[in-house]
């Protein structure tokens, strides 16, 4: 069949016309030659061999019935039994009605009847013929993916929805299988053995949906769906799965997990469904051995609480149902603490729902960039009070704000925050940044480049809950950082536990030596401030001094540290 | 020399004839003209003659497809109707038809 990128060009197709009678085939040539490249064949036998010749370049065949040596359903049942061959079309040539049905059944596209109907007619159906062909073969080349044989996504989810239309009462799973640690077996076996490995993945899957009349498709790299009857025997079919994958790859160490969305709910977008299954299935990330984990309604009702919060953001941001609140940070390098700035941390107090935890919304709002929105908002506000304490007392209280991961990707991210800092008078050093750890070990070139330019811009950069992710010590060294915040996890439990505490002096003696402070986060007791101090730690932030506390109850710590000084 | 006037008086739909060739006349009288040459009516009676009823029916099918084409009506319908007899390979007597068809056929090979 023609290549189908020639659709649209303005290029010859070639038609082949196959009678054995003489004056038949010059009439339908000289016909079809307006518009098409014509060669010709007067048997079946020579017919076969001329399409083999051109399978590529071959547009049509135009195919009389009663030849000689090979006759037209001869070739026709051929060319219907070859994988390649069969995809172009047959236009048959036939005065017999009855003929019709058996042509149609081996696998012929049109008919021409003899005499022949005029020549506009003829060319029509050639035509015709021609592009469904090759819309077929575009359909086909798109909605299958090469590796596997699956389905693409948007052709899954059409095929599924066409499903749901023919068989309405019929229950339905939604799962998504995954390929536990997928990119180790690329990087440990090679790119070449993860195709072989997601072609079996993809082969086994097809075996089994074909087998009980199901759909699949490969969505993404390592990640299948399957839309399936509903069964219950899940643990069986995934056993049964993973056995037959490792027997075709010869390789056991395969694991795999699978998220069930079981008995679907038909009234919700097929993507929908699949979103529930992916969310089961991302639960059980970081297992090892194969798994699978059922979507309930545990996971439902924090999806519908999860969707609440996205909803409402706007609404909360216009409506002021956030708060930001600020916790002190103490210098602790004296013989008495010394209030030195304070963390901006937003508070959501939801009319109806109360104080939603930082927990349940800052993650979620990071998944979805949302988080851009609430760091604008601290960010002004907490310029804002930065300039009412100086207004009030006559110092400035530095106050850090975090700066997300995907602020950092933000061009007009530089511009922004010194349009705040510029906008309430104050200068970019009475302004503290905190981007956390994990922001650097992404992309950490992109990283450091911004990080110098707002530090050349005169902020000062705080490198958040260092020690919590996969922090490298040659990194340290490599940051432009002013400071360096300890995650309260380090600090948690150095006096029980005096190998935390060895860690901690570790890092403070490496960033005493890089020159580069250090914040302790969450200290909470007397004893823990007491070590910390005699460590060497510079500065400590935590409940021993404050919880994060609303602007006019920090009016008073600053108030009681004006009064220390006189006093 | 053959021209359409005499194809006409002949008896054959020169128009639907014209028309499958695109009106192209010089093109369909020189169809016509190696239909007049052809052989098969000669391979049919002989056929007919030896009680061959495969190889008639394949030839008077191939000589129908042939004439229809050409609109070659006069020699046209005996050998159609020969064509669905043979269809069936119905054992009867053909040497009317078969006479009308020579007959016709003849005819045409004069008007060349």
């Amino acid at each position: 069949m023609q290549d189908t990128s020639l659709r649209g060009q303005n290029i010859t197709r070639r038609v082949l016309v196959v009678d054995d009678e003489q004056i038949n085939r010059e009439l339908l040539g000289m016909i079809i030659s307006r518009e098409y490249e014509v060669i010709y064949a007067e048997d079946g036998a020579e017919a076969l061999r001329i399409i083999r010749e051109n399978e590529k370049t071959l547009s049509l065949v135009m195919l009389d019935l009663m030849m000689p040596e090979m006759d037209g359903y001869e070739l026709l049942a051929q060319l219907h039994r070859d994988e390649v061959l069969r995809r172009i079309p047959v236009i048959v040539l036939t005065s017999e009605k009855s003929a019709e049905v058996k042509s149609l059944q081996l696998g012929a596209a049109d008919f021409i009847t003899k005499p022949y109907d005029m020549p506009e007619v003829i060319l029509a159906r050639v035509r015709r013929s021609i592009e469904l062909a090759e819309d077929n073969l575009m359909i086909r080349a798109t909605e299958t993916d090469e590796l596997t044989g699956l389905y693409t996504k948007d052709y899954f989810f059409q095929y599924c929805s066409r499903h749901d239309r023919y068989f309405p009462d019929m229950a339905m799973d939604a799962m998504v299988l995954n390929i536990n640690r997928f990119h180790l077996i690329n990087d440990l076996k090679g790119r070449r053995f993860g195709d072989e490995v997601l072609a079996a993945v993809g082969g086994c899957i097809k075996g089994t949906v074909d087998a009980n009349g199901g759909l699949a498709c490969r969505c993404e790299t390592d990640t299948f769906q399957i839309y399936l009857g509903h069964s219950e025997d899940c643990p069986d079919r995934l056993g049964q799965l993973t056995e037959m994958i490792r027997t075709k790859l010869g390789w056991g160490s395969i694991s795999l997990r699978l998220g069930i969305y079981h008995n679907v709910d038909m009234s919700i977008d097929i993507e929908e469904r699949f979103d529930r299954a992916t969310l089961a299935c991302s639960r059980q990330r970081g297992t090892y051995g194969t798994s699978y984990c059922v979507y309930d309604t545990e996971m439902h009702e924090k999806e519908l609480f999860n969707e609440r919060l996205i909803s409402e953001i706007d609404k909360a941001l216009t409506e002021r149902q956030f708060k930001v609140f600020y916790q002190p940070k103490y210098d602790i390098r004296g013989d008495k603490p010394v209030l030195a700035s304070a963390e901006a941390l937003i508070r959501w107090f939801h009319p109806e729902l109360g104080m939603v935890s930082p927990g349940a919304f800052i993650p979620l709002f990071e998944s979805n960039g949302l988080i851009q929105k609430l760091d604008r908002f601290v960010w002004r506000e907490a310029a804002e009070q930065i300039k009412r304490w100086k207004e009030a007392y006559g110092r400035t209280v530095p106050v850090s704000v975090n700066v997300s991961r995907m602020d950092i990707y933000d061009p007009d991210l530089e511009e922004l925050l010194l349009d705040i800092v510029r906008s309430n008078g104050l200068q970019p050093n009475e302004y503290l940044l905190e981007i956390t750890e994990s922001a650097y070990t992404n992309d950490s070139s992109q990283i450091i480049k911004t990080v110098e330019q707002l530090r050349a811009d005169g902020f000062r950069v705080e490198m958040d809950d260092f020690g919590s992710g996969y922090s490298s010590l040659n990194m340290l060294a490599a940051l432009p950082i002013d400071a360096l915040k300890l995650d309260m996890r380090f600090v948690r439990h150095i006096c029980e536990n005096p190998r935390d505490m060895m860690l901690v002096e570790m890092m403070l003696e490496i960033s005493r030596r890089l020159g580069i402070p250090v914040i302790a986060e969450g200290v909470e007791n007397e004893e823990q401030y007491r070590l910390l101090k005699s460590a060497g730690c510079e500065m400590i932030q935590g409940f021993y001094f404050s919880r994060p506390v609303p602007p006019e109850e920090f009016d008073l710590l600053i108030e009681r540290e004006e009064n220390k000084v006189k006093c | 020399m053959l021209t359409t006037d005499a194809l006409r008086e002949y008896g054959a739909a020169v128009d639907e004839g014209l028309a499958r060739c695109m009106n192209m006349e010089q093109f369909y009288l020189g169809l016509v003209a190696k239909a007049a040459a052809d052989t098969k009516i000669g391979e049919l009676k002989e056929a007919l003659a030896a009680g061959d009823l495969d190889k008639a029916f394949e030839t008077a099918h191939a000589l129908k497809g042939m004439l229809g084409n050409l609109a070659l009506t006069p020699v046209y319908d005996p050998v159609n109707e020969m064509t669905e007899l043979l269809r069936s390979r119905t054992d009867t007597d053909y040497s009317v038809l078969m006479g009308r068809a020579e007959e016709q056929f003849e005819k045409l090979k004069a008007l060349v």
